[in-house]
């Protein structure tokens, strides 16, 4: 019983480091070396453990309630559910697939004027569907469970179906844990009394322990009843509530309560490791960070969840989590939202319906490193100035109060002072040196030479070698589809190409998955009949003006860092007494508590772990007593932070 | 106590986290050995006709990855016992040492239960304990609650409920059962009924320690390690109010007959492998993710041997109590 538990031990703890260390950046040396596993680093938050089943209705449920419904992405796992069922019941099973395949074939017809057929309205085929499949998940659990009882006399087959209908039924945990507690924790009992009831097969004949028929059938029936009774045939979704398993029939099911916010199976909100490396123009300077409070300030807002309103609060996104270190995150993606991994439709109803534009247009990630020379902001320019751009973001995409203006001028003076990664091959006009590679030489003079095909423009007209390769110009180069025939709403910002080589997909949908991509999509596009060869060195070239030096960082731990970084948050805390600001100190305070939290386990010898919840307990006490009025005693618990913190930091890795 | 960099971390950092130290795989039990590791024996040519040595493998959830992995141990292995070397899979020890007592198994990973069992019914030996992040060749377990619970001691648990992750199972079961039995809370011949409310079996330890989390029961009485099969966020949750004594680690056993020379050199094999060292590492990897081995010996056994006496498993517990040579 302890196996599974070693492997993840071991690589959270068991490997030790050396280190050299600058400002703002950690070379981090491996002494102990890795196996082939990817280290199970605790700050990446794995995902939930759930049966196929549940796991599939979780997600399917997810996407219901959303505006738009991504309905090819509901179509598998409806399709995944009637599979499982498929083996069991082949005739529910192939009911199942019709009456949804029916439903979403209404929902996405295009409107027949000569039939006058509308399109079934969104609401309610999500409804229809939802409905279908609760009943289903149902069905499915309770016949496992019938499956457990009659194969009582084979323990190990009764105890395989226990654990298939258990995991089943986990698909209405979420719910049932909040609004029903009573009948959680009844029903707790039963799975408790169901496994206890298999009693034992022994080992090597001694410790048998016989099945408890009776208890094992009272305990399964017990569960099957509620099933049947609150997500059975007949299913009814609760009027005027978002759709989820609310077991509405149940005595002692609390209406007023409210399930966790949750993301849906197969999101990946953990950042990406190695880290990139960020660089800060002031860093780099030698500035000393204790006397660049704005900027301190701003890197605690991007790092902060609290500057969001909900559910991106509840959920832990911050700016940083898309923008992991002011890089794109490749790993970000949740169902429903996004197309593919490294960008999300910001304009969804989930973080903020109030701001829904209703139609899908989910976006690529964008890089902000040099983010001070890329104006206009927003993949289609939309907005001149940064700090409107970053108001919009916190206020209508993620459903934050306004922000403090303090605040506001924090995040735009710590943005701007993300950098360009230095690239050995581009000389300060933008032009290649002589060190760059020959295909990449070849494709410079590709990319300067002016096309009949492109209006006489070459590649260089918009991605401006001596201007960071742009032109802050909007162009539309047909990528996005037209709202209808001949629209004008497709132009977008020109993107640098400046560090591009580590964020792809490319294009402002993510649509490209590589740079050769992008060369030959503007090569079949435009007619330019580039060869091979010509093909290969313009990818070559922009391969190597995208490249830069040290990309990452080059370890996998970051809890020194991120302790230092936390140190930095609160070096303006002295600013914000100043200004009289409590909110912005109360917002410090909580996000140094939560990230710290969020990273303790990454701790390589944990017999440091009560420095870091001590730390975070401080960071607790301050935010109650900010809260309370009382800066005499905000000041003595940030004294002792700091202290704390100056006395561990060597060991808190 | 001491930490890495010879820093103290003062009490009141300790006091509330005694609970968590106590439980945390990188607290108690002293090395044995020290830090230095015996030399690898020399390498004999393998005789492809000779006989195989035959190693039965354990695994939990993926009997083809297990089967892939042992495909490399055997092959580490075979230059150093010079015959050729063969792993096989079962999914539970029972069938390992049933394949021992009918002589197809020369050596088995098994749990110090199933080892208790194997000796006293078929002679099987100790060869080496597999050593944990903790740089430890020893376990324990542990009785988890929930950190708001309000119960501090077993003797709280009075009239309250536990979840067990297994009949049979020594840190899972017999080993948090005895710490009510060491404690006077509990008699050893009876569970139910005795000093608990109501006592489960969930399963195994993560459902027994979801079983905390989620209020079905007061406690767990599972391993020490237990919380790791918590997501990081739901750890905090739970404490520990109490510990069992330390069980010798997970082994390697050899059958009854296996001859001494063998014997030596497959011990020296392991116990040489050293996680420093790319190669070792990767091969630790494959061994369940250990950090190495050291020697068993069958007085490292006298302890948990009383436990799986006083619950019946072994008839002779006083038999692992010898005094060995140096």
């Amino acid at each position: 019983m302890m196996r599974s538990y070693l492997v993840f031990h071991r690589l959270a703890t068991g490997l030790a480091k050396c280190r050299a260390s600058s400002f703002g950046v950690r070379t981090w040396v491996l002494a102990a070396v890795l196996t082939s596993t990817a280290p199970a680093f605790a700050h990446i938050i794995p995902p939930e453990k759930l049966h196929p089943v549940a796991e599939s209705y979780r997600r399917a449920g997810f996407l219901l309630n959303l505006n738009p419904v991504l309905w090819e992405q509901v179509a598998p796992d409806v399709s995944a559910i009637a599979n499982y069922w498929m083996a069991l019941d082949s005739k529910a099973a192939g009911d199942l697939l019709a009456n949804a395949n029916r439903i979403i074939a209404e929902a996405t017809r295009g409107p027949d004027q000569q039939a006058a057929v509308e399109p079934m309205p969104r609401a309610e085929a999500a409804e229809r569907i939802f409905v279908l499949l609760t009943e289903a998940v149902s069905q499915i659990g309770q016949r496992q469970l019938r499956a457990a009882e009659r194969n009582l006399e084979q323990r190990e087959d009764a105890l395989a179906l226990m654990r298939e209908a258990r995991g089943i039924f986990g698909a209405f945990d979420d719910v049932l844990r909040a609004t029903d507690r009573d009948a959680f924790r009844r029903l707790g009992w039963s799975w408790l009394e169901m496994s206890s009831a298999l009693g034992s097969r022994g080992l090597l004949g001694k410790g048998v322990a016989p099945v408890e028929h009776e208890r094992f059938v009272a305990a399964a029936r017990e569960i099957a009843t509620y099933m049947q009774a609150n997500f059975g045939v007949g299913f009814l979704p609760v009027k005027g509530r978002k759709l989820a398993p609310w077991p509405a029939r149940s005595k002692t099911f609390d209406a007023s309560a409210r399930p966790p916010i949750k993301l849906p199976p197969g999101h990946n909100i953990n950042k990406q490791l190695p880290r990139p490396r960020q660089i800060l123009n002031m860093a780099t300077r030698g500035v000393d960070e204790g006397e660049t409070t704005l900027i301190a300030l701003g890197d605690m807002a991007f790092d902060s969840s609290f500057i969001f309103g909900e559910p991106a609060q509840s959920l832990g996104i911050s700016c940083n989590s898309c923008h992991n270190k002011s890089i794109t995150n490749p790993n970000f993606i949740i169902p429903g939202l996004s197309s593919r991994p490294g960008g999300m439709d910001v304009s969804n109803s989930f973080f903020a319906p109030h701001a829904n534009n209703g139609h899908f247009d989910a976006l690529d990630t964008p890089d902000l490193r040099g983010i001070r020379f890329t104006a206009p902001y927003g993949r289609n320019g939309r907005f001149e100035s940064l700090t409107e751009f970053v108001r919009n973001v916190i206020v209508n995409e993620f459903n934050g109060p306004e922000p403090d203006p303090v605040l506001l001028d924090g995040l735009i003076a710590y943005m701007f002072e993300f950098d360009f990664l230095p690239n050995q091959h581009l000389n300060r006009d933008g032009a290649l040196n002589g060190q760059a590679p020959q295909a990449a030489l070849r494709g410079e003079e590709i990319f300067l030479r002016p096309f009949e095909q492109m209006g006489g423009m070459s590649c260089a007209t918009c991605h401006v070698p001596s201007a960071n390769f742009l032109d802050h110009k909007r162009h539309d180069l047909g990528t996005v589809p037209g709202a209808e025939d001949r629209s004008r709403d497709g132009a977008l910002d020109t993107p640098t190409l400046l560090g591009i080589k580590h964020t792809p997909p490319y294009f402002h949908d993510g649509s490209q998955p590589t740079l050769r991509a992008v060369t030959e999509w503007f090569n079949d596009n435009y007619k330019l009949r580039l060869s091979e060869q010509e093909l290969s060195d313009l990818t070559a070239y922009v391969d190597t003006v995208g490249d830069g030096v040290d990309a990452f960082e080059d370890t996998q731990f970051t809890l020194e860092a991120e302790m230092e970084e936390f140190s930095f948050f609160m070096s303006a805390y002295e600013f914000l007494v100043e200004r009289n600001k409590p909110e912005l100190m109360a917002m410090t305070f909580q996000t140094i508590a939560f990230e710290i939290r969020a990273h303790k386990w990454d701790l390589q010898d944990w017999t440091h772990m009560p420095v870091l919840e001590r730390m975070a307990e401080l960071m607790d006490q301050a935010y109650g007593a900010v809260r309370a009025g009382d800066r005499g005693r905000v000041g003595e618990l940030v004294s002792e932070y700091r202290q704390t913190y100056e006395k561990y930091k060597d060991v808190l890795n | 106590m001491s930490t890495r960099r010879g820093m103290n971390v003062p009490f009141w950092l300790i006091a509330g986290w005694l609970a968590i130290v106590g439980s945390s795989p990188v607290f108690g039990g002293g090395e044995r050995g020290g830090n230095q590791l015996p030399k690898k024996p020399p390498k004999l040519t393998v005789d492809p006709k000779a006989k195989p040595l035959t190693i039965a493998f354990i695994s939990y959830a993926n009997p083809q990855h297990v089967a892939k992995d042992s495909a490399a141990i055997s092959k580490y292995l075979e230059p150093y016992v010079g015959v050729p070397v063969k792993g096989f899979v079962t999914t539970d020890y029972g069938s390992s040492v049933e394949t021992m007592r009918s002589g197809q198994t020369d050596l088995a990973f098994v749990d110090p239960l199933a080892f208790l069992m194997a000796h006293e019914q078929i002679g099987a030996k100790p060869l080496v304990l597999e050593v944990y992040s903790t740089g430890k060749p020893t376990y324990y377990s542990c009785i988890w609650v929930q950190k708001d619970s309000g119960i501090k001691k077993p003797a709280d648990l009075k009239g309250k409920s536990i979840a067990f992750a297994d009949q049979v199972d020594m840190s899972g079961h017999l080993m948090p059962r005895d710490i009510f039995v060491r404690l006077g809370l509990l008699p050893a011949d009876k569970l139910e009924g005795a000093f608990f409310k109501q006592v489960y079996f969930a399963g195994g330890d993560e459902q027994a320690i979801r079983a905390v989390t989620n209020g079905f029961v007061d406690a767990a009485g599972i391993s020490q390690f237990a919380y790791l099969l918590l997501r990081p966020q739901e750890r905090d949750g739970v404490t520990v109010i109490a510990k069992s004594i330390d069980s010798p680690a997970h082994l390697i056993m050899a059958r009854k007959g296996l001859s001494e020379k063998i014997c030596k050199r497959i011990q020296q094999a392991f116990m040489a492998l050293d996680p420093s060292n790319p190669h070792d590492q990767e091969l630790l990897g494959k061994l369940y993710g250990v950090q190495g081995y050291v020697e068993a010996k069958m007085s490292d056994f006298a302890e948990v041997a009383k436990i799986a006496g006083r619950y019946g498993f072994i008839r002779k517990p006083e038999a692992f109590a010898v005094k060995e040579k140096p």
